[in-house]
């Protein structure tokens, strides 16, 4: 059994908590947010033959990038970009986190969520924008934590990427 | 590139062209030796190969160098010193990892050290604790000749290591895991990943400091987490109750064990906790406890056996203080019984008591004629060495005070007595006549009687004149009918009535008393009164006579009355012997003037 250490990172507000709810069937209760500042869960993903225990920390109130503290990106086999497709500074926060995580884990394999795809009429994030990070080789995902569309997908990508890596 | 090839044999330099016959012939005799010599040059000039060449032999160089002196030690000396400092300045961890196996059992012994005072400090504290149950760690630790706080530590600190984790630093992966009672192992990944972020934030927040350490213990109710952290891996034990700090040491050998035996494994981890099921063993090493000790109905013979010393010590000390606390109350009774006297004491006021420095102590005032406070102590049991007494001297109006102050006022004979009522001095008793007067005249300045009434003392002077008087009354001295002549045994008996009559006459004078004696003649009722007056009064006058011729006889009267006053009446011819006879009679008037005494 192969476990691996990955970290929600994204800007206030954007679904990070929600996105692992969705993902993960909870152990701990939501209070451990508040009270300890973060929550770790666990999601076993089969791919093929392999097994793997995906270890999720989600930090609390993690918004301003200069606060990510080293030590809770330490030791991780990838990482979760998270962006709320109706807000669009979220995004440019995304990558702005993806600068920092790799300063401080180095070049680990790691997915965009642009997420609240649910509510389509007020996108603010275009087609140009994620084009753009396509180029730049992102695996970028539209999600919904209401609807779980792309959730299950982009993680499953994220997993495969970190064995391959 | 020519030089070097040059043979050693000191031939032509450069190959030889094949037209020459010597240098065919010296190719075909050397040209194995010759290419060796080339091959050999090459390997010279190589830098590589020559420090391939070295490297192979080096070791065995420095063993053998090292076996001969110390020089080569002295010429490394500074390199490696210079380079351990380099390394220090640039990856202290490096060396902080290789050294860990080795400063881990250095440190704990020196924190044993530490603990061992801090205990010492603690068995002070508790020293002034004497429970029940303090008591009885107390007399085990003098029994097994621990310290005091070696047994509580031992007595109190009951607990169960439930589960242990291990956990890999860097990424807060479980490793491994093992749990006491076999469950919750299913969360234990998540669990492991918690406390690494928990240990983090408190990190964090409060070290500052990069390598400031983190946290090591808290605690959630009666579950305490103990995080015991290595370079690489850290062991986190969840444990129930209180555990002793010695378990650390537990927990810190294993994670050096750890260290040592997966080194390997845990430097290249890279999210497959396989290799670290061979650790398993170690970590159900840390799954220790400890049970309160339950008295065990087997063993309950030989503890007894064991505890007999104890217990004879202990009632022998019980004993010896139930003694000395019945002797305390024993004497305090003493002393209250005694206090109990000297207030009833008529002439002594107690006004204070109590115990002073170990002794009794009592103060109060005293009349000297009062009984003595140290004689009493005695029927009380007291020694006097157990009583301080402090009197100051009084003036007491007790009755039987102020009675013995008239005695020694009136120097009154043993023989008076007295008492005190409705304010007069009353004396009784018998005294001497002369003492009668004097009292009665010093009884007019006693001071604490207002009266004196001395109605029931008997004067005893008097008391002897009439015992006197009625011993010579009761004489008879008897006649033949119509004689007045004293026969041969009545005239012995007079020689009795002389010492009597002169007893009378002294105590009379003692009395201050005149005292006169009328000799009685009488006669039987036979013949005529005139003739019976006339022979009573010779025979009166004859008893007179008779007695007049003693040595200092006193003035006689002699009376004759005839039959007038008979002594019996007559009947009988014995009763006229009766009352032919002369008897005395004293005549006492009031005491002369002229001899009262003064």
């Amino acid at each position: 059994m192969i476990q691996k250490k990955i970290c929600m990172l994204g800007a206030f507000a954007v679904g990070k908590t929600s996105l692992v709810s969705r993902f993960v069937k909870s152990l701990f209760s939501g209070k451990y947010h508040s009270t300890v500042g973060v929550k770790v869960d666990k999601k076993l993903v089969v791919l093929g033959e392999e097994q793997l225990d995906l270890l999720l920390w989600d930090l609390y109130g993690e918004d301003e990038f200069q606060k990510i503290r080293p030590s809770y990106l330490r030791g991780s086999a990838g990482y979760v970009l998270v962006a709320d497709g109706t807000r669009r500074e979220t995004l440019d926060r995304a990558v702005v986190l993806q600068n920092r995580a790799e300063e401080i884990v180095g070049t680990v394999p790691f997915v965009l969520m642009v997420n609240k795809s649910d509510l389509g009429e007020k996108w603010e994030v275009d087609a140009d924008a994620l084009a753009e990070l396509e180029k730049r080789d992102w695996p970028a995902f539209k999600t919904s934590a209401k609807t779980g569309a792309g959730v299950e997908e982009a993680f499953r990508t994220l997993a495969r990427r970190m064995l391959a890596g | 590139m020519d030089e070097p090839l040059k043979p050693g044999n000191g031939g032509e330099a450069g190959p030889a062209p094949p037209a020459d016959p010597l240098g065919q012939l010296r190719e075909l005799l050397l040209a194995a030796e010759q290419e060796q010599v080339v091959r050999l040059q090459e390997r010279l000039d190589d830098p590589r190969s020559r420090a391939e060449d070295v490297s192979r032999v080096l070791p065995e160089a420095i063993a053998i160098r090292s076996r001969q002196d110390r020089d080569l030690t002295d010429s490394l000396l500074p390199a490696v010193e210079e380079a351990i400092g380099v390394s220090v300045r640039r990856h202290p961890e490096v060396l902080a990892d290789g050294l860990f196996p080795v400063m881990g059992p250095a440190i704990r012994k020196s924190i044993a050290n530490t603990l061992a005072e801090m205990l010492e400090s603690l068995n002070q504290t508790l020293a002034l604790g004497f429970s029940r149950q303090g008591l009885r760690w107390r007399i085990e630790a003098w029994r097994t000749g621990k310290t005091f706080a070696q047994v509580v530590m031992l007595r109190t600190l009951v607990y169960r290591v439930e589960q242990v984790f291990l956990i890999h630093r860097e990424t807060g992966l479980l490793l491994a895991h093992a749990s006491a009672s076999g469950e919750g192992v299913q969360d234990a990944a998540m669990v492991s990943g918690m406390l690494t972020a928990i240990r983090d934030f408190v990190h964090d927040s409060f070290a500052g400091g990069a390598e400031a350490g983190g946290l090591d213990a808290f605690r959630v109710g009666e579950l305490a987490v103990w995080v015991e952290q290595g370079p690489r891996a850290g062991l986190a034990a969840v444990i129930r109750g209180s555990p002793p700090r010695e378990l650390r040491s537990v927990f810190a050998e294993a994670i050096e064990e750890i260290h040592r035996e997966e080194a390997r494994a845990l430097e290249e981890f890279e999210g497959d906790a396989a290799p670290f099921e061979k650790t398993r063993e170690v970590l159900e090493a840390c799954l220790k406890s400890q049970k309160q000790p339950a008295p065990a109905g087997a063993g309950r013979v030989g503890r007894a056996r064991r505890y007999a010393p104890v217990l004879a010590v202990l009632v022998v000390v019980l004993a010896g203080i139930g003694l000395w606390t019945f002797a305390a109350v024993r004497r305090d009774r003493r002393f209250e019984s005694y206090l109990r006297r000297l207030n009833a004491q008529p002439g002594i006021v107690v006004t204070a008591s109590g115990r002073r420095e170990g002794k009794f102590f009592v103060a109060g005032l005293r009349d000297p004629l009062a009984a003595d406070p140290a004689r009493m102590l005695a029927p009380a049991r007291l020694a006097p060495r157990d009583v301080v007494a402090s009197w100051k001297p009084y003036r007491a109006l007790d009755p039987s005070i102020v009675a013995a102050r008239a005695r020694s006022f009136l120097v009154a004979p043993e023989t008076v007595s007295f008492r005190v009522g409705g304010g007069a001095l009353v004396a009784s008793g018998t005294a001497p006549r002369r003492w009668i007067e004097e009292a009665r005249r010093l009884s007019r300045t006693f001071p604490d009687a207002s009266r004196y009434d001395d109605r029931g003392v008997a004067d005893t002077d008097r008391k002897k004149l009439d015992a006197a008087r009625e011993k010579l009354e009761s004489r008879r001295i008897f006649f033949a009918s119509g004689s007045s002549e004293l026969g041969p045994s009545e005239a012995a008996k007079l020689e009795e009535v002389a010492p009597d009559l002169s007893d009378l006459a002294a105590l009379a004078a003692a009395a201050g008393l005149q005292v006169r004696v009328e000799v009685v003649g009488r006669g039987d009722s036979e013949g005529s009164s005139d003739v019976n007056t006339a022979l009573s009064r010779r025979r009166a006058e004859r008893v007179v006579s008779a007695l007049s011729a003693k040595p200092s006889a006193e003035p006689l009267t002699a009376i004759g009355v005839g039959s007038t006053q008979p002594l019996a009446p007559e009947r009988t011819e014995e009763d006229k012997q009766l009352n032919r006879s002369v008897s005395f009679r004293v005549v006492l008037p009031g005491p002369r003037s002229a001899q009262a005494p003064q």
